[in-house]
């Protein structure tokens, strides 16, 4: 199955962060990459969802920050002018007031993407990266 | 001296750029240091901010090559068709995609682009006047799963015959050669569920041409099952030595197409003593990329250590 090895730059060795504002902190944030050997259009993502410590994410707290933007993860299939370089890493920033307890976390990234270029005889290659990591939150 | 030559995609470091233990001029360094010359690179891959690099970025590029004394061979695009997910790429914006590759390769310093088949015979001949213009050639990939045998290469030959010659032609893509998996395609079936045995059997079945029922209707598990499923799909149509002479003359380069080698002397997927003789024999001249592609299946694998196998393997050939 092509592409598969991919998998291994998704989710970043990045620690998981707290994010603060003044003396606040509003939530947490770890990187993820796209899982190809090549850049794409964010709208080649038909589907991104996110679990911490085996509890869903809801998509309501997340934003999806690149190339100096934020996007809902709602918007993502929309952005077709958007490009997401293969060794750039996206924040997924969580909203949670007091953020994430220090130590290690499972995370865990749930991707399908349509391969582009893949339609040779009609029908587009679409991949499923579904990965788990355990992380430490800083 | 042959009048073939053996580049390198720049590609074929895939693993070491996306791990970040090689950036861009570090993989330019290495093909130096390996002793190549003629470099291909994959836009979509390698060029900060693309599709919309910046003049500076192209400029550096093109002052890098220099720097490691590498000549600037091919510049790979795509026809993303698919970037929307409510409808195909229009023709305008697949001739504003093949216009600006085609400026950036000029502005880089390379003198071809090479896109792929979806570029469609329309827009592939409107691209013509163009190409003269700025004096960069424009190549189609011709890649697995199509082959010399899929009825739109009849149009794109007789463009690149008639009024395109020597300025729209092809890459042929030794994937189009391949009789059988690779050993990376078997260990990561294996990884994903299927039985040793059980997969050496339907490994044996594909090599005799048995029909896929037979694996469809036998004893293996689901994994198994789609795993023969993908092998007598992908690997059961390959091109023939033959048809090279009625498309030679529009070859202007070539993608030495490898997966995994084990030693300097054979693939047992890929023909390459029989591609290499041949093209040979018909006068092809010009590069032939190593193109290193078991990054697809397994990051675990050297490169290098793949692609020193291949240059000694294809420099016997080409010096025979």
């Amino acid at each position: 199955m092509d592409f598969q090895a991919y998998n291994k730059i998704l989710i970043c060795k990045d620690n998981i962060k707290n994010v603060l504002v003044g003396d606040v902190t509003v939530g947490y944030a770890f990187k993820i990459k796209y899982p190809s050997y090549r850049g794409a259009f964010l709208s080649c993502i038909e589907d991104l969802k996110f679990e911490m410590d085996g509890e869903p994410i809801p998509a309501s707290q997340i934003s999806f920050k690149l190339n100096g933007k934020d996007f809902l993860l709602s918007e993502i299939p929309e952005c077709f002018k958007e490009y997401w370089f293969v060794r750039d890493p996206a924040t997924i920033f969580v909203r949670v007031p007091g953020g994430i307890e220090k130590g290690e976390h499972r995370v865990r990234v749930y991707m399908k993407h349509r391969v582009p270029y893949t339609g040779y005889f009609g029908q587009y290659l679409t991949l499923t990266s579904d990965v788990t990591e355990t992380r430490a939150a800083e | 001296m042959s009048d073939i030559k053996l580049g390198i995609s720049l590609y074929s470091f895939s693993t070491e750029f996306i791990h970040e233990k090689l950036d861009f001029e570090g993989i330019c360094k290495k093909a130096h240091d390996m002793g190549y010359q003629g470099v291909e690179i994959v836009a979509a891959q390698m060029v900060p901010e693309y599709p919309y690099p910046s003049d500076e970025w192209l400029a550096w590029c093109k002052d890098i090559l220099a720097k490691y004394e590498l000549e600037p061979v091919c510049w790979s695009a795509y026809i993303d068709m698919g970037i929307r997910g409510d409808r195909d790429l229009t023709e305008e914006e697949i001739i504003q995609f093949t216009v600006n590759d085609l400026i950036y390769a000029k502005k880089a310093g390379f003198p071809m682009v090479r896109t792929q088949h979806a570029i469609s015979p329309k827009i592939f001949r409107q691209m013509l006047p163009f190409c003269k213009q700025l004096g960069v050639k424009l190549t189609i990939e011709m890649h697995h799963p199509h082959h010399p045998e899929v009825p739109v290469w009849k149009e794109y030959f007789e463009i690149m015959k008639g009024e395109g010659k020597g300025w729209l032609g092809f890459v042929p893509d030794f994937s189009i050669f391949q009789t059988m998996p690779h050993k990376l395609y078997l260990d990561q079936a294996i990884s994903f569920g299927c039985r040793p045995e059980k997969l050496a059997e339907i490994v044996e079945l594909h090599r005799q041409k048995a029909d896929y029922s037979v694996v469809a209707n036998g004893d293996f598990n689901d994994i198994e099952k789609h795993t023969a499923e993908e092998m007598f799909g992908k690997f059961s149509a390959p091109a023939k030595m033959e048809q090279w002479k009625d498309m030679i003359d529009c070859a202007f380069y070539m993608h030495g197409k490898f997966y995994y080698l084990d030693n300097d002397d054979h693939d047992p997927c890929i023909p390459f003593e029989e591609i290499v003789a041949e093209v040979r024999r018909l006068g092809y001249k010009g590069y032939i990329a190593s193109e290193y592609e078991g990054h697809h299946f397994d990051e675990t694998i050297d490169s290098e250590e793949q692609l020193r196998h291949f240059v000694a393997l294809m420099t016997k050939n080409i010096e025979k």
